[in-house]
């Protein structure tokens, strides 16, 4: 899906992909890191003997030790204090935030620090560090472990935000923000730790603010994130027997986005949906559409149609949960009402 | 202690003072802008704190910290000027006058700035010290924090990582009685906040933050027991602050007569180089001598010019430009 923008490291060239998990692609480029980087460390609640809530450090505390894979109290505060305090004195950290629900324990250390070091103090401090942390929902986690983060972060200059769809980006783009010299916000969907494609061995990063077309079409441009990229392609998949013709981009980066991508895609397709799993209001999708509408105004034969979460909190009951998601159905519809309203 | 040593300490005061009756000055005058929070009656707990930590340890300063952000840019940078300029927002400023009053670092002085999210930098003194730990550096990591800075949560959070990782922080509490209007006894459990950081089972201390001798004295060993490894400090400055609040002075006439009048630092420690022998002509000419290099300071601050525009959208990302207006 991204081999067009994957750079190998010539010096250790990437073996050829084999079937990996999401979660299992995530801790190669951790333990690829921990090893190119010796001032790289690991921090988190239960990373450590215990390999993380979802095993995404699993194996690291045994081959690194506990002075680099650190567990540590429940203080998501100064967990992140801890990162942004070694990153202005160059080392690399990368911390996990077991449920990104969480991040509002240390939302001052990732706004007002992490964020502003490098601007505030005019460039004499970078902050080189990486927040991982599980997010979204789907699985009963309920109000507390399942929301979807990204709008938090959209409106603080400073950070980035990534979001991988698949493994093979999920290990990319997590060894090209251990490496960016700015704060990475790395989200990781719960729902896709489990899910399995082509990972090359060895290292390889995945550019940053880069997204990526998944499926090229003609007709329609759908831009999605994350859990909402599968779905996508599915509804791309769906809707190609009906003749209409979807391109799907994964935007990967969601802090700074890649607007030239989605622009270009849109000023072929003249039509355009955008899928997130995030409340409807001051999110990602009002800031794709409104960018859409205020650059492509003139190429769009339709509305941009928004596919998001409902406007409410995540409730915990599996059918009430699903009524609030969305899904690969209410993709396939936004796509239908964007064709026929610009017939 | 030995004379020369309390002269030093004593010209550093001075300078603090100076530093902010002139900032204070102009700041009446609009000519810094902003908010002003100034250190007027700390000088002895800054002073002290300055003459230990070098350039290679790290200190974050509070909101009331120009005397020792301008102690240190002097010392270790010879620019101490650049603190002020970056007081009135100057291109020639420490941040390029991007930070400000509450923003001034430089850490090639060991100064890695202000939050002005008041204890925010507790929790990240404990990565600066961690990576001097885990990198075998024998340097200190220091947060000047007030009273009130110990109503956030990450006064507790790191205290207790501080512990169970035996780091070599340097909490410096100055405890000046008042955060904003709310009196330490009412808004913490203990009016001594070393109470509350005993807990946490490290070193703790307290001290006269006015008695320039027994502070320089017991910084100094807060600071020896850091650098041999054996882990974290808590170190509480009694003192008080001159400057009241937006309102004016809502302090009790006792209180505010007994700091100002009789528990001055700096007049306690020219009694006490008086007692030694020092001239008063002597003691006088220092204070002047720093008055006029103050001075020499608000006029640079003043005649440098404001930061090119460019500036606005300049070191947002590392990486990435974002795009001027």
């Amino acid at each position: 899906m991204s081999d067009s923008t994957t750079l190998a490291d010539p010096a250790k060239p990437a073996k050829k992909p084999r079937k990996t998990s999401f979660t299992k692609a995530l801790n190669d480029a951790l333990d690829i890191g921990m090893e190119r980087f010796p001032e790289m460390f690991l921090i988190g609640e239960d990373i450590g003997e215990m390999g993380g809530d979802f095993a995404v450090t699993k194996n690291l505390w045994a081959k690194y030790g506990a002075a680099r894979v650190r567990d540590t109290p429940l203080s998501e505060a100064a967990i992140i204090g801890t990162c942004v305090g070694a990153a202005m004195v160059g080392m690399r950290p990368v911390a996990e935030i077991m449920f990104a629900d969480f991040l509002g324990e240390c939302y001052d250390q990732i706004v007002n620090n992490a964020a502003k070091v490098h601007y505030m103090f005019d460039g004499q401090f970078t902050a080189p560090l990486v927040i991982r942390t599980a997010c979204g929902g789907g699985f009963g986690g309920g109000p507390h472990h399942s929301q979807s983060v990204e709008g938090w972060f959209l409106n603080v200059p400073g950070i980035v935000i990534v979001a991988p769809s698949n493994p093979a980006d999920a290990k990319g783009l997590l060894l090209a923000s251990i490496e960016s010299d700015d704060p990475v916000l790395f989200l990781e969907h719960k729902a896709l730790y489990r899910t399995r494609g082509d990972v090359a061995e060895g290292y390889y990063t995945t550019p940053l603010g880069k997204a990526a077309i998944a499926r090229e079409g003609t007709d329609i441009t759908v831009v999605a994130t994350m859990r909402m990229v599968p779905m996508a392609l599915a509804a791309a998949d769906e809707l190609e027997a009906e003749g209409i013709s979807v391109e799907v981009i994964d935007l990967r980066t969601i802090r700074p986005y890649d607007a030239e991508t989605i622009l270009e895609s849109v000023a072929k397709t003249g039509r355009a949906v955008v899928a997130n799993e995030a409340p409807k209001i001051g999110g990602l999708g009002a800031e794709l559409s409104a960018r859409i509408h205020e650059e492509c105004f003139y190429d769009l034969k339709a509305p941009v149609g928004r596919v998001d979460g409902l406007d409410t909190p995540i409730p915990f009951s599996v059918p009430l949960e699903h009524e609030i998601l969305p899904d690969q159905t209410n993709i396939v519809s936004a796509i239908r009402v964007t064709i026929e309203a610009g017939r | 202690m030995e004379r020369d040593t309390l002269l030093g300490l004593y010209s550093d005061m001075w300078l603090i003072r100076a530093f902010e009756q002139a900032l204070e000055r102009e700041f009446e005058q609009g000519n810094v802008p902003g908010m002003l929070h100034t250190g007027l009656g700390q000088e002895a707990t800054q002073a002290a704190l300055a003459s230990h930590l070098k350039a290679t340890d790290c200190f974050f300063p509070d909101h009331r910290c120009h005397g020792i952000n301008a102690l240190a840019q002097q010392r270790h940078r010879g620019n101490g000027e650049r603190i002020m300029a970056e007081l009135f927002g100057k291109a020639t400023g420490v941040c390029s006058g991007k930070g400000g009053s509450l923003h001034s670092a430089d850490p090639a002085a060991g100064n890695f700035g202000d939050n002005a999210v008041e204890g925010s930098y507790m929790a990240t003194v404990l990565g600066v010290a961690l990576a001097s730990q885990l990198r075998g550096q024998p340097n200190v990591a220091c947060a000047i924090i007030g009273d009130g800075t110990v109503g956030r949560g990450e006064f507790h959070e790191s205290l207790n990582m501080a512990a169970i990782w035996n780091l070599p922080v340097l909490y410096a509490c100055v405890n000046n009685g008042y955060a904003i209007s709310m009196p330490v006894g009412q808004g913490h459990a203990s009016a001594d906040i070393i109470d509350l950081a005993k807990g946490y089972g490290f070193a703790c201390d307290q001290v006269d933050g006015n008695d320039i001798v027994a502070a320089h004295t017991k910084v100094g060993a807060a600071i020896e027991h850091i650098r041999q490894g054996n882990g974290p400090y808590f170190l509480e400055f009694k003192t008080w602050r001159w400057q009241g609040i937006f309102a004016g002075e809502f302090r009790p006439e006792a209180e505010v007569k007994y700091w100002r009048e009789d528990h001055d630092p700096i007049l306690m420690a020219n009694e006490v180089l008086q007692s030694m022998g020092v001239d008063i002509a002597k003691l006088n000419a220092t204070e002047q001598s720093q008055r006029n290099m103050i001075e020499e300071w608000i006029a640079f601050a003043k005649e440098s010019p404001s930061p090119d525009l460019a500036k606005a959208t300049a070191n947002v990302y590392v990486s990435w430009e974002v795009a001027p207006k």
